[in-house]
């Protein structure tokens, strides 16, 4: 074989590993609340519990609100931006931030909203207006 | 009536793609003519039978028949026509017809002027992924299986269990549920068309690799195709830019890429297609890179149609921010990528041996070597962005459930690629239109290095660069501006036509050095309070009520109305108080908020928006939405949203109320609401032509205007009306209300009788208790004037970022380069067209 096929092969295959192996490390699992007591940075899937409190405080600057996960487990989100827009609408939430003393740190917030345009983003990151 | 003909409009159309696709292949084996003619017809005719289905399409929406799914479901009564007539490609169904339409128009131009081994075959790809677009749309229905999603299939078809119209299947809706308020911008009306333009004209290539490939002609294919890669790259990197405008001028999270599937679905066909480019352009001028040139002409379009399927089948629904609505596509979708892939890759495996090879490896010092280079990487960095849109399918071989990838992962790998690519542009470029040897080379890249040198470390100290890391990239940056730049001057004086390669290295290379400008050194705007808090922050200093140190930075501030605050040691910014106005947006806030540079510079204002959305706003609660104003500017833009305000508070507090009290209807009591409310009332005494501020209202009283008979009470002795004026200071709205005044005699006794004069906009009820006419004074009595007044107050998130006119300026380039590459190639393939 010509040396520089090899070479080729070779760089080809450290490359894919390589990529590979940050791929793997770049993507997470979304967990439920009790999961995520147990790690650093997590990403929760859920819909939001209207029955306790919420609004954004002026105060503290935070915005939060309950929200409960896939398991059925429910947690206070605090999220230290404004209530985004169509929070109430979302049929769906996704916070990315890390679970302290039963209290999840939402350091972003992703919602799914029920899309009047399906090929054109509809939110990107949580935009925001206080409630 | 019209939607049937639609209907049928698509049937035949199908058909006829079905035709044409069988002739075409027959046309393209036997080599005859007349076969291919009549095919010919065919195309025509199907191009007839879309736009009259567009047209029907386009009738539905503008007479608002909201029987049909899709009318009501993308439009409402009160949408403008402009975008009543976007709303036509605002849905999937639409937009597949759309795409459709652009292609037929590209089949007509390859009609008309490909030459002969390879029109037949070409356009016989063509049929084919108009078979396929078309069966996406046609929506038959066999009982068992469903082909396509019709766009003029009704309510009654789209949800038959839906009991209001088990009740009534003739049922009507009377409004639309409307087109999402963020898509009621031009931007976004001119973006789909000219990303279809380019899907479309992406085809060509595809369509070309596969002729070449059947009839074994590997040389002059890359002639014809050149032009129209061109042109399908001009389009994407246009629609591209659109929508990363628009994102950043309409949305609230402040940036124009934010590395989302959508955003890479158009990206990764547009780097394959650039890097496609290159290939032909090797294989142009040295006869070389037939294997990569017809590799990545196939792969451009695989990439489109496998992205397609990734946003459209609902394969992304699930983990990504954006809902694709599922049609059901899924089966019809894949069948579609799997097509398309074997077909292309298949075929190309399949010839493969026969494929030619070029005798000898180029050197590594050579424009071969160089453009080939530039090639791979484009292709590579494709790669690694298809990985990461594809984690919901891909990252299930590491974890269940997987996440979409961090930005991070995005931005590690493009940032060395994007060095690479930005050295090699130079070299690339210097070898292309001169052969050097290593030392002439590096004489004649001196001075441009040197100069580039110099530039960035100028711009490393004054943007105060730490990382090692970012002072290469920026190195790079330069270089390709400069180095492309130097290559520039030297063919302007030579031959003009020929730069279009140039400069679009060169809007490259300012693409690089805007990027990193605006991305990584956009800093938020904040007052001095809020910039301390956030730096105890950063030194663990704050705690929370249970002892944990809070880790979230505050990047918003408060304004209170006329109370001023300094901005990043910079700007003086004033609240001065909002508008209501209903246009465009009926419910729109205006605020006025004042910048004023310290260092004497001239004062300008911003103005943020806040609406209701009303597509999603209910009788219960209103959803609120922000308009982003940025203020561009040559070295920096602000980009500056209110997040929260007085208003949006207490209108939102009104909304609970209602609905409490509605809820609390049946046992409340009437009499109590009105005691409660007598008990917020308010008495201004005013004297003819004083103003009084009471609240967040000014009082003024104009002057008395007599009182007409009809209505005074009977028996009146004395009756008078006040005229006054009342403004909410903070937003200038204001009021004239003539309270009457009477004082009359029943049963010889004296009543007054002051009815109230009701403010709707603020609750507020006015009367006109008393008047002293020896002083010349009325007395107002005021409810629903809140005693707990509070100032008007709005909160702001602000950003200050740097140099995205570069990126915009880079963006252009490119674009011209583009165009003016399109063109020269043109030409040249017109001469050998016409000298055939």
């Amino acid at each position: 074989m010509k040396p520089k096929l090899i070479i080729g092969i070779v760089s080809i295959i450290v490359f894919t590993s390589l990529l590979m192996y940050n791929f793997g490390n770049s993507i997470s699992t979304y967990v439920n609340f009790e999961e995520a007591e147990a790690r650093t940075s997590s990403h929760v899937v859920g819909t939001w519990d209207s029955t306790g409190e919420y609004g954004f405080s002026r105060d503290t600057m935070q915005f939060s609100f309950h929200m409960k996960d896939r398991a059925g487990n429910v947690r206070k989100v605090i999220y230290p931006r404004p209530k985004p827009n169509n929070f109430e609408q979302a049929t769906q939430l996704v916070v990315i931030g890390e679970m302290r003393n039963n209290v999840f740190y939402a350091n972003e917030m992703l919602m799914k909203c029920p899309s009047k345009y399906n090929d054109s983003p509809d939110f990107e990151k949580a935009s925001t207006i206080e409630s | 009536m019209i939607a049937e003909a639609g209907r049928w409009f698509l049937n035949f159309a199908f058909l006829f793609s079905v035709c044409s696709m069988g002739l075409y292949a027959f046309a393209s084996v036997r080599n005859n003519k007349k076969v291919e003619r009549i095919s010919n017809w065919f195309w025509g005719f199907k191009g007839v039978f879309v736009l009259g289905a567009s047209i029907a399409l386009i009738y539905l929406i503008m007479t608002h028949q909201f029987q049909y799914y899709y009318v009501w479901n993308y439009t409402s009564l009160d949408l403008e026509t402009k975008y009543l007539f976007s709303a036509f490609y605002g849905g999937q169904e639409g937009s597949f017809m759309l795409w459709i339409f652009f292609a037929f128009f590209v089949g007509l131009g390859l009609i008309a002027w490909t030459r002969k081994p390879y029109r037949a075959p070409v356009m016989f790809v063509m049929a084919m992924t108009q078979f396929f677009l078309l069966s996406m749309i046609i929506g038959w229905d066999f009982g068992f299986t469903k082909i396509g999603a019709s766009p003029f299939r009704t309510i009654a078809q789209e949800m038959p269990n839906a009991p209001f119209l088990q009740a009534n299947p003739d049922f009507v809706p009377q409004d639309g549920t409307g087109l999402n308020d963020l898509l009621k911008s031009p931007w976004m009306m001119i973006h789909p068309p000219i990303i279809f333009v380019g899907f479309s004209m992406m085809t060509v290539p595809f369509a070309f690799a596969i002729a070449s490939l059947w009839t074994k002609t590997y040389h002059g294919w890359i002639r014809p195709a050149l032009p129209w890669t061109l042109a399908a790259n001009l389009s994407l990197l246009t629609a591209i830019f659109l929508g990363g405008y628009w994102a950043y001028e309409t949305l609230s999270f402040g940036g124009y890429w934010a590395w989302d599937p959508v955003e890479n679905a158009s990206l990764v066909p547009w780097l394959i297609g650039t890097a496609g480019i290159h290939a032909m352009i090797i294989q142009r001028k040295s006869r070389r890179a037939h294997k990569a040139s017809l590799f990545f002409a196939i792969l451009a379009y695989v990439s489109i149609i496998y992205q397609t399927f990734l946003t459209r089948s609902g394969v992304l629904a699930d983990q990504s921010v954006h809902s694709f609505v599922d049609l059901g596509l899924y089966n019809q979708l894949l069948a579609f990528i799997l097509a398309v892939t074997i077909m292309g890759i298949g075929f190309y495996l399949y010839r493969y041996k026969e494929l030619p090879t070029p005798d000898k490896e180029s050197k590594f010092l050579s424009r071969e070597f160089m453009t080939f280079t530039g090639a791979m990487l484009l292709f590579i960095l494709g790669l690694v962005i298809i990985l990461g849109t594809s984690s919901p399918i891909l990252g299930k071989l590491f974890v269940d459930n997987p996440t979409p990838p961090e930005i991070q992962f995005y931005n590690n790998w493009s940032m060395p690629i994007a060095i690479i690519m930005a050295l090699a542009t130079v070299i690339g470029q210097y070898l292309f239109w001169e052969r050097h040897s290593w030392e002439s080379l590096a004489g004649e890249l001196i001075t441009p290095l040197l100069i580039t040198s110099t530039v960035s470390v100028v711009s490393i100290v004054l943007g105060n660069v730490t990382s090692i890391y970012y002072m290469i990239y920026i190195f790079a940056g330069w270089f390709t501006v400069i180095g492309n730049g130097t290559v520039l001057v030297r063919l302007l004086r030579k031959n003009p036509k020929l730069v279009g390669g140039t400069i679009t290295h060169i809007g490259f290379g300012l693409l690089l050095l805007g990027i990193i400008a605006s991305s990584v050194y956009t800093v938020p705007m904040l007052d001095p309070q809020t910039t301390n808090y956030n730096t105890r922050i950063e030194q663990g200093e704050v705690f929370d009520d249970e002892g944990f140190p809070i880790t979230q930075k505050v990047e918003m501030f408060e304004l209170k109305i006329n109370q001023p605050k300094l901005l990043n040691e910079k700007y003086m910014v004033t609240y001065e108080g909002y508008e209501l106005t209903n246009s465009p947006r009926p419910g729109q806030q205006n605020y006025r908020l004042r910048f004023e540079p310290i260092d004497g510079g001239e004062v300008f204002y911003m103005s943020p928006e806040v609406y209701p959305m009303l597509t999603s706003s209910g009788p219960n609660g209103v959803d609120w939405s922000v308009d982003p104003h940025v203020r561009t500017g040559m070295i920096k833009d602000i980009y500056l949203y209110v997040a929260g305000s007085k208003y949006v508070e207490q209108r939102n507090e009104e909304f609970e109320r209602n609905a409490q009290n509605e809820s609390m209807m049946p046992v409340g009591n009437q009499e109590e609401e009105q005691t409660e409310e007598q008990e917020d009332s308010q008495i201004i005494e005013l004297s003819r032509g004083e103003t009084k501020s009471v609240g967040p209202f000014a009082f003024t009283f104009r002057n008395f205007v007599p009182a007409s008979e009809e209505a005074l009470p009977e028996n009146t002795q004395i009756g008078i009306r006040s005229l006054v004026h009342i403004e909410h200071e903070s937003s200038g709205r204001a009021f004239e209300a003539e309270p009457l005044f009477a004082v009359y005699t029943e049963d010889d006794r004296i009543y007054t009788y002051s009815p109230p004069i009701e403010i709707q906009e603020w609750d507020m009820n006015v009367l006109f208790s008393k008047v002293r006419p020896e002083s010349d004074t009325i007395e107002l009595t005021v409810y629903g004037l809140d005693e707990n007044f509070e100032e008007d107050w709005v909160l702001v998130v602000a950003e200050q970022k740097p140099f995205v006119s570069v990126v915009w300026l880079g963006t252009f380039m490119l674009m011209a380069g583009f165009s003016i590459s399109i063109f020269r190639h043109w030409a040249r393939e017109k001469n050998t067209v016409e000298k055939n």
